[in-house]
């Protein structure tokens, strides 16, 4: 079954020719993907993802503003109705010179669950989709089950 | 050729003879009676005897010497309530597909309903519910969730799913009992509007039940011709303007009446260079109404809305505030009442001018200014409609004011309340619609798209 994702450029920002990458990338790889485009805002992300039944979300940023577009995202999914639902962020999060783990840690804290840099292989961002939405999948069939 | 056409509306049944050309109509005759909304069908009969002078004018509609088109909005028109799943998504499009089927949204819901919804529209049934949701082989569970509520309910309207394809049958299933109509999806995908489905659905129900409620299956029968909505048929003839008018593709169409005013509008929207475009692709031809905004029975909830607006306009003679509110009372008892002095009419310019700056505002977009660091960027919601240079003006209060400035009125709403930029033209050629014939073209239209558009275009006014 082909799952539903939504991806788009978060926040302020207006950088599109990653974002038409990441549209080709998934689509290539099997997914049916929602695309918001760039300066998406986090509500935005939510409302298509209800309405499609998105099994996750990526979030891009590039411009070095990620951290304060991306606060209190996960809280907003979870009030909104989707708990547990896979949220990924990748790009150039932060500004300075900062390592990658030390980025990894503040988005893991808000509630992502996966955190790429710039370089990234996308065929890695692939799987990982396949290996949490697998996972999301079972939960949520168990607990729409239990309902 | 001869064709007559009569609008039935919740006070006056109004009716024209035209002559009809190769691309022009010749206005005939025209007539006014009160309707009777006892019997809508006595009010249309005088109207129709009158403009062919003729007792049994019926006999010549039905030999087919005279063609017939007629329109209503009497006993309320068409009540839609309209269901969706997230308010700015697929609530919005049941909301645009609704509003371009002619009728006016009595309830809106959104998400999961509760108990308490239910008994809501239970207390106030609809002629029709949209019921829409999820897109296609999208969100499933509140849909479900709903049918399932709906299922249970004592509601006997119509029903018209236009909601997630993937979970049809199980709607179908659940709401088996009810008088249900399933259509292809109002949003099948979230870039890809698709209101002419539920529409047709609706256009039809509307013909097939609602008619019957309302006392017009009686006139059906007798002259083998079907009405419409009023504001169905002033959308189309918007529509059969800008297909056949030269110079007319970009416009804007002001319909206020004493209880309503409704916003029409013709625009291809393409978002500047350097703006970015969010939220749901905008359609060609597009109608919003607004129910708390009219001239007499929607008088107090105009001053309402519009009191700091209305204030600004006394601000040089204070008395006068209270002298307006006492005039509000007064036209809101008595939605016949005409001004009889200098201070009623303008009390009445400047309830329309509120009605016009509100009316227009909702139904255009917004835009904001963001700073990024490629410097600042428009960002759009809605309707941009900052390039369209005409605007017409219909109605009975509009057709008999032509000084009324409905670029300065239109101008008084630049920012919203939340401070957003209202995506309004700045100065606009008004054209009025003096002989009040707008709503009676749109019903020749549906036989002669052409001929119609051009004479209502040729006979506006400008000033």
């Amino acid at each position: 079954m082909q799952e539903t994702i939504v991806i788009g450029v978060i926040g302020s920002d207006c950088h599109a020719v990653g974002n038409k990458i990441l549209e080709n990338v998934f689509a290539r790889a099997g997914f049916n993907v929602i695309n918001l485009g760039v300066m998406v805002s986090q509500d935005e992300y939510i409302d298509a993802a209800i309405e499609t039944n998105a099994r996750a979300i990526l979030v891009s940023s590039i411009y070095g503003h990620g951290e304060i577009d991306c606060i209190g995202m996960r809280d907003r999914c979870t009030e909104r109705g989707l708990d547990g639902i896979p949220l990924f962020v990748g790009g150039n999060l932060v500004i300075g010179k900062r390592e990658f783990k030390d980025v990894e840690v503040i988005f893991k804290g808000m509630g992502f669950d996966r955190v790429f840099g710039p370089d990234v292989d996308l065929q890695h961002v692939v799987d990982c989709l396949h290996q949490d939405i697998a996972v999301y999948n079972r939960e949520h069939l168990a607990v729409e089950a239990a309902a | 050729m001869k064709t007559v056409s009569i609008d039935i509306g919740s006070t006056w049944t109004k009716g024209a003879l035209f002559e009809v050309g190769d691309r022009d109509l010749q206005l005939i005759k025209r007539t006014v009676f009160p309707t009777t909304v006892q019997h809508l069908a006595d009010g249309f009969y005088q109207v129709l005897n009158a403009l062919l002078d003729d007792t049994h004018a019926i006999d010549r509609v039905r030999s087919g010497e005279i063609t017939l088109n007629y329109s209503s909005s009497a006993k309320g028109g068409l009540a839609v309530a309209a269901l969706g799943l997230v308010p700015s998504i697929t609530l919005e499009s049941a909301r645009v597909a609704a509003y371009s089927a002619g009728a006016k949204i009595t309830q809106v819901f959104a998400y999961r309903m509760n108990r308490s919804d239910i008994r809501a529209l239970e207390a106030n049934p609809p002629d029709i519910l949209l019921f829409a949701g999820g897109t296609d082989g999208g969100h499933f569970d509140t849909i479900r969730h709903n049918a399932a509520l709906l299922a249970s309910s004592a509601l006997d309207c119509s029903i018209v799913y236009a909601g997630n394809r993937a979970v049809q049958d199980e709607v179908t299933d659940l709401l088996g009992d009810k008088d249900l109509v399933v259509v292809e999806n109002v949003l099948p995908a979230l870039d890809q509007q698709n209101p002419d489905p539920a529409r047709e659905a609706m256009r039809t129900i509307f013909l097939s039940r609602i008619v019957k409620g309302k006392g017009l299956d009686e006139i059906i029968a007798a002259t083998g011709s079907e009405p419409v909505p009023t504001p169905y048929a002033v959308y189309e003839f918007t529509r059969h303007i800008q297909e056949h008018v030269p110079g007319w593709d970009d416009f804007i169409l002001l319909d206020m009446g004493g209880a309503t005013t409704d916003v029409y509008s013709s625009h291809d929207q393409c978002p500047p260079p350097g703006a970015v475009q969010r939220g749901l692709p905008e359609p060609l031809i597009k109608r919003t109404v607004e129910g708390d905004l009219g001239m007499r029975v929607s008088a107090e909830a105009v001053s309402e809305t519009g009191d700091t607006l209305i204030a600004e306009h006394l601000a040089h003679d204070p008395a006068q505030i209270a002298a307006f509110h006492d005039y509000v009372a007064k036209v809101t008892a008595e939605p016949d009442y005409l001004p009889q002095d200098g201070q009623g009419k303008h009390f009445d310019t400047l309830l329309a001018g509120a009605c016009a700056a509100y009316a227009c505002e909702r139904h255009a977009g917004r835009s904001t200014q963001v700073y990024t660091l490629d410097g600042t960027v428009d960002v759009l919601t809605g309707r941009d409609l900052t390039g369209v240079k005409k605007v017409i003006g219909s109605g009975g209060w509009l057709a008999n004011s032509p000084d009324f400035d409905v670029s300065a009125w239109i101008s008084e709403r630049k920012v919203d309340g939340k401070g957003k930029t209202v995506l309004l033209p700045a100065t606009v050629e008004y054209y009025r619609d003096a002989q009040y014939l707008f709503p009676l073209l749109a019903n020749v239209a549906r036989n002669y798209p052409e001929a119609a558009a051009l004479t209502g275009v040729a006979l506006l006014a400008q000033s």
